[in-house]
């Protein structure tokens, strides 16, 4: 191949067949993420929505053929007293909850790691990506042993302390069950925000802030005021990815006692969708629920995204 | 810092206790269970009532543990080849070349990011079906790599984009084709960013759960370690001891690898959330 | 398509079997050889099914020269398995399929009918009513009845002897037994009443006259929230909301904990099934001879009837050779290897000639169970929709809402009862 030059301001290359080359490379180059993106999330995702319209269980599945019904699954989700209730506080009210939850805390983590010595933070650093590391589905059998009715240690320090006198099952109530699904969240997720955070604040000259402190501004308002200004765009990153992965929390409701559908009042949109589509073969009825999530997740991302590109206009 | 009385480092040094211990609690508990030979009965204490590492062999021969350990290392490894290699060269296709739609692609890459994976669970199901690749570990892979690779493109624009467009210059000056050129110049260069996009889909792959439960559908010596302990705690479900063997024996290898290379890692997530 | 291809060989293959069936008076040939039999078998059901399964495959072999691949599938995953197998085509030949699921399987298309085989075996009459019911559906026979057992009181008799208490014939006996053992152990449970165990409920709503779900005129319609219905499950849940002889941790338990409680010697007395005692003491054998079983009783006495829970041998319709598929079916449903899998496995023959024996046993862990398989054994409503009632837990979910006093009895079997009508209507 002759000398080609990528030219990134967009100009055009010299001669004919490289000009032809250099409009192609990209595509080349991009083939093989477009055609698994495009197999594999966007062909599907029109599949959904084509499944969504039909009652489709296992016996379409196996024969290939389709049956049409309509919104008739959309009327019956949004019309079922399970959604407005339970289904659709629960995910929605758990996402803010704990989106809130672990940037707060993960700033805050971030904020006292800057504090320390280099040594303390890479110890303390070190630690905290043990328990990023943690994968969800350990994580959550961790804390179900922890939190469990008979023989937890959670319930056997509250017994000795004598402030309960009879072991509780905390996961039958539906805010003690969602309670140590936040406290298992967060856990796992403020290390991503308090690490990238982290990164940031170390990259803020420390003359800004000597400065604002030679003017005797306090602490929070020099956090409010010069270091969040410049650390905009990590927030933007950090809320955005959290609220992406807080909203599709499922192994961590799934794997809780009675969380896989035995206990109606902590569903949340995707342990709905899949108890409905692999437990009962509804597989339409399912396509429907997670259409209505998907919906919800790409107004919140389109939202996040505004407010981004305003931001980075070189995107 | 400088005029830091006692009365704040005291503070200073109570809040990284709690904080600690608020993190290492979860992961001490999972380590005291599994040595102890009585977790089973009565709870766990502090430290181990009888030291045993019953608990490990048991899950590792009669638990299955070494083909999950297997299975998972074998579709964690794909993924992070495959997807690495992908998304290297779509994000030096998005970062370095200007074509026509490429402002649509970068946002179709952000955009799919957002698709919750449970939505795409069901056509999902149906899509790996009709290519006959349901309960094999190559379906998983499939899926996997598409998963990783949003991310991995995103992450990587960044590095690529860092690397100054003079040193690909020189190389062309040089006389270096494109090809030689990438493999010189920007493969070196982009390398952290590399470990960095490796490590999260690793991460992926070992930890994912509701697309190894569908997907490898009761197949049991097909499974990967997290639904392999799903399945494990259903039928032991109060072997908390062996339980905890089992996490344990999932949870470490990631763990020791995430402390290794943790500078590496948020070097890199800065740089691909920020330099985006 | 698949299917017109493979009639005709099949047809022919049938006419073949039955003239050499008539010709020996057996079905000893040859046209299996070098033919393999793909089957699926529950894990667990027998300990020692390995060696069991070699004997089969041996006598298999000699008889049809056909090989015998078993794979042993877990049954919490087993569900999942079937769906994803036969979702993408990949059913085995034969497979032993829970009697709840078989009709289920039924309705998606998966199974071969088998009623021509019985007939041509002549083996109808001698099959257990309750596991032909289950494995019928659209008036077709799929599942062909291998073995089953049955749920009853399971109780320490070692407390019961040191405490000086009699074996309950009636709930308010029970009641005392249960508030007994509370009494001389606090930390013990009097009974355990699990929340999420529907086949420990239905046995209270029987045995108070109610009745789980009813059809007629093909309308099905639930009778949880019959007033029989209601004091069956008010007297089963008040044992642990009003006398609290159970446990907060009882709330969630499925069967399994059960088990494993029991077992660790928390427990003294749950509604257990007839395969349980040899795991309980394979868990821990200091419970040996400790405890024993006594039929669920009803009411004021008699027997409360419960759920024959067990195991078809199901032919799928991607088998390759369907008359060897029978050949493999009757081999381990009928004579020497179904009674020899019965005591191992601890279950009930499917085959009423074999039941018999079972029945004449003095065993204290086999006669109990025996009795109340032969007089108080029902099935749970036999519709492919009663899967979708069990996948939904209605049961469960009704459980554990009155166990966590988040609603009253009349509420909770109000809201079930609504929701296992609709879902048996298919709506």
């Amino acid at each position: 191949m002759a000398v080609t030059y990528p030219t990134p301001g967009g100009g055009a290359a010299r001669g004919p067949s490289r000009r032809g080359i250099a409009r192609i490379r990209p595509w080349l180059l991009l083939a093989p993420a477009l055609i698994i993106l495009g197999v594999l999330l966007l062909w599907p995702l029109v599949r959904m929505a084509m499944f969504s319209l039909q009652d489709y269980g296992l016996r379409e599945i196996v024969s290939g053929s389709t049956n049409w019904i309509g919104f008739a699954n959309f009327t019956e989700i949004l019309t079922s007293r399970d959604l407005w209730a339970v289904v659709l506080p629960n995910t929605v009210g758990f996402a803010v909850l704990s989106v809130t939850g672990t940037v707060v805390f993960g700033t805050l983590v971030a904020l006292l790691l800057q504090s320390l010595g280099p040594r303390t933070r890479g110890f303390v650093t070190g630690a905290i990506m043990a328990a990023w590391a943690m994968p969800a589905v350990t994580g959550t059998y961790v804390w179900v042993w922890i939190f469990d009715a008979d023989h937890g240690v959670f319930n056997q320090v509250l017994t000795s302390l004598g402030i309960i006198d009879q072991p509780v099952n905390w996961f039958t109530d539906r805010w003690s069950f969602y309670a140590i699904v936040l406290l298992n969240v967060i856990h796992h997720g403020f290390p991503f925000v308090a690490v990238t955070v982290l990164a940031g604040l170390l990259g803020v000259p420390r003359e800004i802030h000597e400065a604002a402190e030679v003017d005797g501004a306090g602490a929070f308002r020099r956090f409010f005021q010069i270091t969040f200004p410049q650390l905009r765009q990590v927030f933007a990153v950090v809320i955005i990815l959290s609220t992406i992965w807080d909203f599709k929390v499922f192994a961590q409701v799934y794997l809780m006692p009675g969380g896989a559908g035995s206990n109606r009042d902590v569903l949340n949109l995707g342990v709905w969708s899949y108890v409905e589509s692999f437990g009962q073969n509804r597989y339409g009825f399912g396509s429907a629920i997670a259409v209505l999530l998907t919906l919800l997740l790409l107004v919140i991302t389109a939202v996040y995204v505004r407010t981004i590109l305003r931001e980075e206009k070189n995107l | 810092m400088r005029r830091t009385s006692t009365g704040v480092k005291a503070t200073k040094a109570v809040l990284v206790v709690l904080l600690l211990a608020f993190t290492l609690f979860p992961t001490y508990w999972m380590l005291v269970s599994a040595f102890d030979d009585r977790a089973g009965q009565g709870g766990a204490t502090l430290v181990p009532r009888e030291f045993t590492f019953h608990n490990f062999s048991y899950v590792l021969t009669d638990g299955g543990f070494g083909t999950f350990l297997r299975n998972s290392v074998v579709v964690a490894l794909a993924t992070v080849v495959i997807s690495g290699v992908v998304a290297l060269l779509a994000s030096v296709a998005v970062a370095r070349f200007r074509f026509r739609f490429r402002t649509q692609m970068l946002m179709l890459i952000l955009v799919v990011q957002m698709v919750p994976l449970e939505a795409l669970v069901i056509p999902l199901f149906v899509q790996i079906r009709d290519l006959q690749l349901l309960g094999t570990l190559t379906g998983l892979v499939i899926v996997y790599v598409s998963l990783a690779l949003p991310f991995g493109i995103w992450m990587l624009r960044g590095f690529v984009a860092a690397v100054p467009v003079e040193l690909e210059e020189a190389a062309y000056l040089d006389g270096a084709s494109w090809t030689r050129m990438f493999r010189s110049v920007l493969l070196p260069l982009v390398a952290p960013g590399l470990v960095a996009t490796s490590i999260f889909s690793f991460i992926t792959a070992w930890n994912e759960f509701i697309f190894a439960m569908t997907l490898l559908g009761g197949e049991a010596d097909k499974y990967t370690v997290a639904i392999g302990l799903k399945s494990f705690f259903q039928q032991n479900s109060n072997d908390w001891g062996a339980i905890m063997a089992g996490s344990t024996i999932i949870t470490v290898p990631v763990m020791v690898f995430f402390i290794l290379v943790q500078k590496r890692l948020s070097a890199g997530l800065v740089a691909g959330a920020v330099k985006g | 398509m698949r299917r017109t291809k493979f009639y005709p060989i099949a047809a022919a293959a049938t006419v073949l079997t039955l003239t050499l069936a008539a010709c020996s008076g057996s079905g000893d040939d040859d046209s299996g050889k070098g033919k393999t039999l793909d089957v699926w078998i529950m894990k667990g059901t027998n300990p020692d099914s390995e060696p069991f399964f070699a004997d089969v495959a041996k006598a298999f072999k000699e008889e049809t020269g056909a090989t015998l691949k078993v794979e042993y599938v877990e049954w919490a995953d087993a569900h999942d398995r079937f769906v994803t197998a036969i979702a993408g085509g990949t059913t085995p030949d034969v497979a032993e399929t829970g009697t709840t699921w078989t009709p289920e399987f039924a309705d998606a298309g998966a199974l071969a009918p088998i009623d021509d085989y019985v007939k041509k075996d002549n083996l109808g009459d001698d099959l257990v009513k309750g596991l032909v019911e289950a494995g019928t559906y659209d008036d077709k026979l799929y599942g062909m009845p291998w073995y089953a057992g049955v749920r009853s009181l399971v109780y320490r008799s070692d407390l019961f002897d040191k405490l000086g208490l009699k074996a309950p014939t009636t709930w308010a006996e029970l009641q005392a037994d249960a508030q007994a053992i509370k009494k001389a152990d606090p930390k013990m449970l009097g009974v355990a009443v699990p929340g999420d165990a529907e086949f420990t409920v239905y046995p209270w709503v029987w045995g108070a006259g109610g009745q789980v779900a009813t059809q007629s005129g093909g309308q099905w319609t639930s009778g949880l929230d019959s007033a029989e219905a209601r004091k069956g499950i008010s007297f089963w849940t008040g044992l642990a909301t009003q006398d609290k002889l159970s446990s907060a941790g009882a709330t969630t338990w499925k069967e399994t904990d059960v088990l494993d409680a029991f077992a660790n010697g928390d427990v003294g007395m749950a509604v257990m099934g007839s395969w349980t005692p040899a795991a309980i003491t394979e868990k821990n054998p200091e419970m040996k001879g400790k405890f024993a079983a006594v039929p669920i009783p009803g009411e004021t006495g008699g027997i409360a009837p419960s759920v024959l829970g067990g195991s078809h041998l199901s032919m799928f319709n991607t088998a390759k050779d369907k008359d060897l598929a029978w050949d493999f079916i009757k081999l381990m449903t009928t004579g020497k290897f179904a009674q020899e899998w019965a005591d191992d496995s601890g279950y009930f023959p499917g085959q009423t000639s074999l039941l018999d024996k079972a029945v004449k046993s003095t065993d204290s862990l086999v006669a109990p169970f025996a009795k109340q398989f032969v007089d108080g054994g029902a099935s749970v409503p036999v519709s492919p929709n009663f899967g979708a009632v069990q996948a939904k837990k209605t049961t469960s979910v009704m459980m554990q809402s009155i166990l966590s006093g988040k609603s009253s009895v009349d509420d909770a079997t109000t809201a079930a009862a609504q929701e296992m009508t609709s879902l048996l209507n298919g709506k």
